[in-house]
């Protein structure tokens, strides 16, 4: 019992031991939900809720009625979790801050200042959604998601990702690769 | 009602083990494209092939059928891809 709570207040876990505890989640929610874990598609839905109210026609076409409509889904409800069960694993490990900007490597390449890193992660979250509504799903949904299924769609994403993943790396970090 | 509560619930582990993993750093994503720290790779693999077998395994028994697999449609997959992994480089999400 100890020895759990010793784990349980660690704040780096092994990614073996979170892969495996990812799995049995994954493998939990088709078993008991018939659903797969998303994190992109949940965005998306609450994206298209508040568009719907600020300006119902321009969002009044294929991708936000169908595809993707824009309801409380099962997936929003993961997402809000997901959100509460990062705050339970930073409060445990006793690392729960509210941050600006602190993370060292990204300081040593871009600077200190607070504003460039908001952006950055503004403007770059914007091209991730993107490209996750254009795969149909982002590393959650349809890699680990699409690929327990051995579908061939997570694979090439996979694929395309670390691909890009790597150029970009390569521009941004150039000489100190 | 009780599928929202298996939500929340799910949920609640998920985030926690991305954050016990670190994957909610900005260093650890981005190091694993310079490959100097492949918590990403290992993270990913272990969870798609932990579930992947426990999934077949229950599909043998006859427990569960399958949802809808996501959609194959390779020009998308691959383009979509692509520019996800530029974001997930710059942003470290």
């Amino acid at each position: 019992m100890n020895w759990i709570s010793k784990q349980f207040r660690n704040e780096l876990w092994s990614p073996y031991a979170a892969g495996i505890l990812l799995g049995i989640v994954g493998i939990l929610a088709v078993w008991l939900s018939d659903s797969l874990l998303g994190a992109s598609g949940a965005f998306e839905r609450v994206a298209g809720m508040l568009g719907k109210a600020v300006a119902p026609t321009t969002f009044n076409n294929l991708y936000f009625n169908t595809i993707m409509p824009s309801k409380i889904s099962w997936g929003v409800i993961l997402l809000v979790g997901v959100i509460l069960g990062g705050t339970l694993g930073a409060w445990t490990s006793k690392t729960l801050k509210f941050r600006l900007n602190d993370d060292a490597q990204w300081k040593a390449i871009f600077g200190p200042q607070v504003w460039k890193r908001w952006l950055i992660a503004f403007l770059g979250a914007i091209v991730l959604e993107y490209g996750a509504g254009i795969a149909g799903g982002c590393t959650s949904g349809l890699a680990i998601s699409g690929g327990m299924l051995l579908a061939p769609a997570a694979f090439l994403f996979i694929a395309a990702m670390f691909a890009s993943g790597i150029l970009t790396a390569l521009v941004v970090y150039r000489s100190r690769y | 009602m009780i599928n929202y509560i298996i939500a929340l619930f799910l949920g609640v582990f998920f985030g926690f083990s991305l954050n016990k993993a670190g994957l909610t750093k900005y260093h650890k994503i981005v190091n694993v494209f310079r490959f100097t720290d492949m918590a990403v790779l290992q993270f990913m693999m272990t969870s798609l092939v932990v579930a992947m077998s426990g999934l077949y395994v229950l599909r043998g028994l006859g427990m569960i059928k399958f949802p809808n697999v996501p959609a194959t449609y390779i020009a998308g997959n691959l383009v979509g891809g692509l520019i996800f992994g530029v974001g997930m480089a710059l942003t470290g999400f």
